[in-house]
Order: structure tokens, then C-alpha cells, then sequence
């Protein structure tokens, strides 16, 4: 898993001109950008900006309507979600979507489990597998819940439920769209330990935020949209002391 | 000759399937609501009028009958059904199977009222007349049209014209959106239904004086306000207008080559080839997940 | 009264494997079809024509009549899942209303709307199964295998996936799951175990027309699943029961008009149907929906 400072500096995922529109709306207008590995991107931008749209083109949730965007050097037109998932793009998404019906350890043990039948598999692997879950529950602080219900969980417990997921997988990318929101102080640092840790191991983060001490906090870069557009795309300070965005950024929340 | 008297009558046939479907299209459009007792509207209709033109009561209170019916019907379900479904969750499933249980009662209460044999309304107006020679046309095959045509064009001056019509419009769209402008989103969903149901009624009435009516009819209604909401491309009225004409017509040119028990085939294999080729319909936006 | 009740335990087992195997991608995969009875038919149909043209062993009736409802849900599932799940809905009550057509006029395969008269008792091993209470060993005996088989892939990697792409489809895809693929792979596993109750269905009647699968046996099917308790192991089989006790119950009560039997139940049900939407979506069994 552990990733050295990569000999070829090549991006995991390149974004060039990326276009949707809705009804004559740009939702995504224009927007280059790369990811790089090990590195935490945060996105920003004011409510209906096109976060969410932009999650969605480069996961295949939805077609673009123009733009190319590469992952690990291969063109991902026209893959379908499932195999951009598989191919090691993971996501969060902001109303959770968590396997309600199913428990805790069932969500996360799904997780792990890509093929459409039912494999017999090795008991090493299976060990190694339950090792890996019970891991991320320890970390999650879930492992008490393991036999309950998603539906049946506390906020907090939701939003590291959809953690654990994801950290159960092996994707390189994480797309975290708000998983901080609505947080408690303490569950927030927890979850900022946990989101360092993974990245230390290498795992490469983009994020959408609103809470700009998370922002500051772990961020080794901004992307500011607005209205589709992306506006500035640089380090933490540069970005957030930017008069002209500040106003865009602030104004809306009044 | 045989291909011409075809065409008509296919048109006739689709012109009703028209005004049915697109009752179907406009409310799941609208609303989401899958509407299964769609079919159970025009059972409603159609013997309402069977009924009260039966015990001659003459043609305006039948028909008002039948309106009534098929009006109350739909607003009723939509009130009493649907919105306490909705307010606990509203899933596509729970809707849809309670849906599927009022067509199921109706179906059976009309047959234990009225037989669940075949009835037809006998009017002057069903008899054919030779048009030119070889062609045989009722006058009722020029009402289906002309109604069809009425119907339908103050349905597109409603949805494009008025207030009521374009937030039912934006509804499909986007049901924030009509909250933000202020709008009662259950009366608009109630309009639909009402606007919905009265558009089967010429259908329904048109229908019992054609070919007939028996109280398991409405399945064969669903088939072909499903298929003809899905060819149209969903959320597209216009296009269901377009689907149902064309099942109509595809339906009764089928007879060219295949005998009459085989038409539903005709509209299973069009509905199919669409799902297969061209799952967005004839006038759909690609649907995204 | 005792051939009376074995003939009910057979029929209650029959069609309780066509309500554990529907509830299978129902209240698991969150697919409704109105074409259940569809591979219930060929089921019965493909097993008497194989029982009398080569031979009555269930080794090869039901197999036969698995196959054959496999391939045609596959036909119907491949295409129609691909897209949203009313297609779906749409697609399968066209397929039902087509097979009225096909089971009535495909006189060879069929009997047309005569249907298929003397289909030889089930031949299990050597021995002929005909009488009600022997035959009952048989079916509750399938009936047990279907559902042991169906819980076993329920709690298998397979399951978790049909569940979690009940829970949110957009999800399971984002964790990698090939969800019409997935979903097409549950269609044909319910359409062949249906068919097993086709097979048992012709040889324990020896006689079978298309009156027993059109559409309104589909939705009596449907009804049994929804009104014990859709996703629920108990909840088909309660269901089935309950419906198929029905008519004696409707019968017991002299007041109600007994010409019309048939259509008090299907009243019933569909008052059920409805009135458990509103009040109790989860059905008899099912837990109550959280407030």
C-alpha cells in the first residue's frame, strides 16, 4: 500500500475541460485539474457551485457532456460506474446511502465484495479479510455496533459508517463529498485522525467541505468552484485569503 | 383497400391509446406516482357510462356520469391512498402495490355489479358506412379523433399557457423547485390526477361503443399506458402522445400479416425493441442515475 | 376429508415455492414482476411435455422445466434491467399478457386452451407418486429445498449485493457492483426455482391449461408476498396459506354470495394489498416501518 515518492510524477487522474449542463445550466463548465497521489484536494465553493456534478462526471454517475478524464493513464469515457469503482476510484456521498437494511459489519464486509457470484474463497483470505474490517471498525469506533442495523445508528455513526466503507475497499482515490458536516468537535477529530492516517498510507483524497478548519486543517490544496467554473486552484492560504473568492464564498452564506 | 380501412381504424385505436397513455404520462411524470389503477380509472369510466346510458338516462348524464366518476376516482386514491403512503415513505414499491390492490377491487367489483362477460353500448353512431368503396368508417371512428384532438390540444394550452399547467411541468423536473415558488405541491399533484383521469374518459366512453368493454380491460390499459409512457420516453408528454398513435396503428396494420389474438404481441415487441434499442424513447432525455 | 387436506398441503406447498422464490427478488432485489406465473406455466408445461415424450423421472422433469424458464427469463431480464425498474414492471406484465397468447395458441407444445390432459405421475426414483398424501412428501420436500437454497444464497456474498443494491443502487455500483448484471442473475435463479413448482404443479394435477397462469395468477402470487411480508423468510409462506385457505374460508360463510367466490378473494386481497401499504408496508410478518 505504501507509496514512495513516485518516480513518474504522472497524476492518478487527469481532468481536462470537463463540461455538464442541465437544461442549458452549466453545471461543470471548463474545469482541468489533476489529482495527484498522496495528495488532499479540497473543493469549495459556495452551495449549487457544481461540486457534487463534478463527483459525479468523474465516477460515471453521469455522462459529460464534453472533456476527457483519464485514470492512471486510461481514458474512462464511456466506463460504467461500477467499473470505475472497481478500477480504484471509492466515493462517499452526501445523504450516506448506507445499506440500511444490512448491519454494520454486513455494510462494511459488502464493501470488499465486488463479484456478481457467490466465489468460494480462501481461508487466508478470509482471515486476512475480517482482520482488514475489524480494523476499520476499531477505528471508526464501530466495532461495539457491528450487529446493528445502519438504519438504526446515530448521525455521527452514519457518517463513520460511510467512512468505514470506504476504508474497508482498496481504492487509491477517495471522493468525500461533506463527510464532516454536521459533526460533533470531538467526532471531527476523530474523523481528521482517521482521514491523516489514510492518507500517511497513501491513499489520495479529494473532498467537498464547507468547514474551513478542515479546509485549512488538511488541505494541500484548493479548488474553488463557482457556478460550474473553476476559479482558483493552489495551496490553502493563497486560496482562502483571496479577497475577491472570499466575497463569492461568504456572500452566498448570508 | 384492406391496408386503407386498417390505417383508420388504427388511427381511431390510437388516438384513444393516445388520451389514455398520456393521463398515465402525466401523472408518473408529475408526480412519480406509479399509478397502476390507471387502468382501474377507465373501467371506472367506461361503466359508469355503460350503466347510466343503459337505463337511458341519455347521452349528457352518462357522459357527466362517467366524468365524475373517473375524476373522483383519481383524486380520491390520490388523497386517501397515495399522500398517507407518501408522508411515511413512498417508495416505488409500497405505491405501486397499492396501487395495483384498488385496481384489483375495482376490477372484481365491477365484474360482481355488472358480469364479467364482454357488454357493448349500441349507438347509430357505431354503424359503418361505406366511404369509398371497399372502406367502411363509423362516424364514431371521426368522434375518436376529433375528441382525441380536442383533448389533447387543450391539454398542451393547459400545460404550456397556465400557471397550474407549467408548475406540473416544472414538477417533473425538479419538486424543490415548485416549493420555492410558493407552490402547494399535493394541490398540484391532485390536479394531476384530476387533468389525468379525465383525459381516459372520451377513451373509456369511445371504447364502450367500439370495441367493447369487459372489467378486466383495465390490465390491457396499463399494458398500454406503460408501453406507451416508455416509448414516448418518460416524462414526455408529447412523445407518450406520439407512443400511442403508434401502438394504435402498428396494432391494427399487425392484422395485415397476423391474426387478432396476436396485437398485444404487436405492442410487447415494440415496447421490447425500445427497452433494447432505444431505452430513452422516442422523445426522452437519456436517463442518468 | 383427509385427501381434502393433503391436496391443500400440496397446493399450499406449490404455490409457496412460487411466493418464496418471487419474494426472492422482490423483497431482496427490489425487482416486481407481474410475470411470475409466466415461468410457473413453461415450467408445467416444458415438464409434462418432457414426462410424456421421454420420460416421468423428476430427474429430468424439473431440470428440464428449470432450464427452460431460466433461458426465457434471461431473454426477458437482460435488456429490461438495464434500465429503471418500471421497465421492468412494464416489461414483464407484456411478457405475461404474450404467453396468455402463446400458452392458448401453441397447440403442440400446450394443448392450446384444452391444455394437457394425462400427464404421467411423478416418477421419483422408480416409484410413481400419485396420491395427494404421498405427493405431499414430495412438494414440502421441495418446498424446503427451495427455501434452504434461497436463505443460503440470501446470507452469501450474492445476497449482501442484491440487498445492498435494494438499499441504494447508486451505492452498490460505487463499491463495484455490476448491478443489472446482479440483478439478471437473480431474475433467472427465481424464474428456474419457479419453474420447479411448474413441474410439480402438471404431474401432481395431470392435467393443466393456461387458465392456471395468466396474469391474475401472477398477481395472486404477488399478493401472497406482499401480505405475509415482503424480504421476510416466514412472510410467502404465511401468505401463500392464507390465500390459498381463502375460498374455504369465503365458502364457510353462507351469507356471502358463493357464485362468486372467486372474486371475493381477489376483493380481499387487493383490499389487503392496499390497506397494508398504507398501514403496515413490512406486511403480516414483516417489522413495522419506523416512525
Amino acid at each position: 500500500m505504501n507509496m514512495t515518492a513516485s518516480a513518474n510524477d504522472a497524476p492518478l487522474m487527469q481532468i481536462r475541460n470537463l463540461d455538464k449542463s442541465f437544461g442549458g445550466v452549466k453545471a461543470v463548465d471548463d474545469v482541468s485539474m489533476d489529482l495527484r497521489a498522496g495528495i488532499v484536494t479540497t473543493l469549495v465553493g459556495p452551495n449549487g457551485a457544481g461540486k457534487t456534478t463534478f463527483f459525479n462526471l468523474i465516477t460515471g454517475n453521469l455522462t459529460r457532456d464534453g472533456g476527457q478524464v483519464t485514470w492512471l493513464g486510461r481514458d474512462t469515457a464511456g466506463m460504467k460506474p461500477y467499473r470505475i469503482a472497481r478500477a480504484g476510484v471509492g466515493r462517499t456521498y452526501q445523504d450516506l446511502r448506507l445499506f440500511d437494511g444490512m448491519t454494520v459489519w454486513e455494510n462494511v464486509l459488502n464493501a470488499t465484495e465486488h463479484g456478481a457470484f457467490p466465489v468460494p474463497i480462501s481461508r487466508a483470505h478470509r482471515i486476512a479479510r475480517r482482520e482488514r474490517i475489524e480494523r476499520v471498525l476499531e477505528r471508526t469506533c464501530l466495532a461495539d455496533k457491528r450487529n446493528t442495523r445502519a438504519i438504526d445508528l446515530a448521525y455521527a455513526e452514519r457518517k463513520f459508517l460511510s467512512m468505514a466503507r470506504i476504508m474497508a475497499t482498496e481504492a487509491k482515490l477517495w471522493l468525500l463529498d461533506e463527510p464532516a458536516s454536521g459533526l460533533d468537535p470531538n467526532s471531527y477529530e476523530r474523523f481528521l485522525a482517521i482521514l491523516r492516517e489514510d492518507v500517511a498510507e497513501g491513499v489520495t483524497v479529494c473532498i467537498i467541505e464547507h468547514n474551513l478548519d478542515i479546509v485549512i486543517g488538511i488541505s494541500d490544496r484548493i479548488a474553488f468552484l463557482d457556478r460550474g467554473r473553476l476559479l482558483a486552484d493552489g495551496d490553502p492560504h493563497t486560496v482562502m485569503n483571496d479577497p475577491e473568492l472570499a466575497k463569492i464564498y461568504f456572500g452566498d452564506r448570508e | 383497400m384492406l391496408a386503407i380501412q386498417l390505417a383508420i381504424t388504427g388511427l381511431q385505436t390510437g388516438a384513444l391509446y393516445a388520451l389514455t397513455a398520456v393521463g398515465f404520462s402525466l401523472i408518473f411524470g408529475s408526480t412519480r406516482i406509479f399509478h397502476f389503477a390507471h387502468g382501474a380509472t377507465f373501467v371506472i369510466a367506461a361503466y359508469f357510462f355503460y350503466g347510466v346510458f343503459g337505463a337511458g338516462l341519455g347521452l349528457l348524464p352518462s357522459i357527466a356520469a362517467a366524468g365524475l366518476g373517473a375524476v373522483a376516482f383519481g383524486v380520491l386514491l390520490d388523497r386517501l391512498v397515495y399522500a398517507p403512503i407518501q408522508r411515511h415513505e413512498g417508495s416505488f414499491f409500497t405505491v405501486f402495490v397499492a396501487s395495483f390492490g384498488v385496481g384489483i377491487v375495482v376490477q372484481n367489483l365491477i365484474g360482481m355489479v355488472f358480469g364479467r362477460g364482454f357488454v357493448t353500448v349500441n349507438t347509430p353512431l357505431s354503424r359503418s358506412v361505406e366511404m369509398i368503396p371497399g372502406v367502411y368508417v363509423s362516424p364514431l371512428a371521426w368522434i375518436a379523433i376529433l375528441c382525441t384532438a380536442i383533448f389533447l390540444g387543450a391539454l398542451q394550452f393547459f400545460l404550456r399557457r397556465t400557471h397550474t399547467g407549467m408548475a406540473l411541468r416544472a414538477l417533473a423536473d425538479n419538486p424543490e423547485l415548485v416549493r420555492t415558488f410558493g407552490l402547494n405541491p399535493r394541490m398540484i399533484a391532485a390536479t394531476a390526477f384530476a387533468v389525468g383521469s379525465v383525459l381516459v374518459v372520451p377513451a373509456a366512453i369511445i371504447t364502450s361503443a367500439t370495441t367493447g368493454l369487459n372489467p378486466a380491460i383495465g390490465h390491457h390499459v396499463m399494458l398500454i399506458s406503460l408501453a406507451a409512457t416508455i416509448v414516448g420516453g418518460i416524462g414526455s408528454v408529447s412523445g407518450t402522445m406520439l407512443a400511442g398513435l403508434l401502438l394504435g396503428l402498428a396494432e391494427s396494420l399487425a392484422l395485415l400479416v397476423v391474426d387478432s389474438q396476436w396485437t398485444e404481441a404487436v405492442t410487447f415487441a415494440i415496447l421490447f425493441a425500445f427497452i433494447i434499442i432505444r431505452p430513452a424513447g422516442l422523445l426522452g432525455r437519456a436517463t442518468a442515475h | 376429508m383427509e385427501a381434502y387436506i393433503f391436496n391443500l398441503v400440496n397446493l399450499i406447498a406449490i404455490y409457496a415455492i412460487l411466493a418464496v422464490t418471487l419474494n426472492f427478488i422482490m423483497g431482496y432485489a427490489g425487482i416486481y414482476s407481474l410475470a411470475h406465473a409466466v415461468f410457473f406455466g413453461l415450467g408445467a408445461y416444458t415438464s409434462a411435455w418432457v414426462a410424456q415424450n421421454v420420460h416421468p423421472s423428476i430427474l429430468l422433469t424439473i431440470p428440464a422445466a428449470m432450464m427452460a424458464a431460466a433461458a426465457l427469463s434471461l431473454l426477458l431480464a437482460l435488456p429490461a434491467l438495464r434500465v429503471r425498474g418500471e421497465y421492468f414492471v412494464a416489461a414483464s406484465l407484456g411478457l405475461q399478457v404474450l404467453a396468455v397468447t402463446i400458452f392458448s395458441e401453441w397447440k403442440s407444445f400446450t394443448g392450446g386452451i384444452g391444455g394437457v390432459l394425462a400427464i404421467p405421475p411423478a416418477n421419483v426414483f422408480g416409484i410413481e407418486v400419485f396420491k395427494p398424501a404421498h405427493f405431499a412428501i414430495l412438494s414440502v420436500v421441495a418446498l424446503v429445498i427451495v427455501m434452504a437454497l434461497i436463505n443460503a444464497l440470501v446470507h452469501s456474498s450474492f445476497g449482501r449485493n442484491l440487498r445492498a443494491i435494494h438499499d441504494s443502487e447508486s451505492a452498490a455500483a460505487s463499491f463495484g457492483k455490476n448491478v443489472p448484471m446482479i440483478k439478471t442473475i437473480s431474475v433467472v435463479i427465481s424464474a428456474a426455482l419457479a419453474a420447479v413448482a411448474g413441474a410439480l404443479y402438471a404431474s401432481y394435477l395431470s392435467f393443466i391449461n393456461v387458465e392456471s397462469f395468466t396474469l391474475d395468477a401472477s398477481v395472486l402470487v404477488m399478493a401472497m408476498v406482499i401480505i405475509g411480508g415482503t424480504g421476510t423468510v416466514a412472510g410467502p409462506i404465511v401468505g401463500a396459506a392464507l390465500l390459498m385457505l381463502l375460498p374455504s374460508l369465503i365458502s364457510w360463510f353462507d351469507f356471502l354470495p358463493q357464485t362468486e367466490i372467486g372474486a371475493l378473494q381477489q376483493i380481499i386481497y387487493g383490499l389487503g394489498m392496499t390497506l397494508l401499504m398504507i398501514f403496515r408496508p413490512g406486511g403480516i410478518v414483516g417489522r413495522r416501518a419506523k416512525a
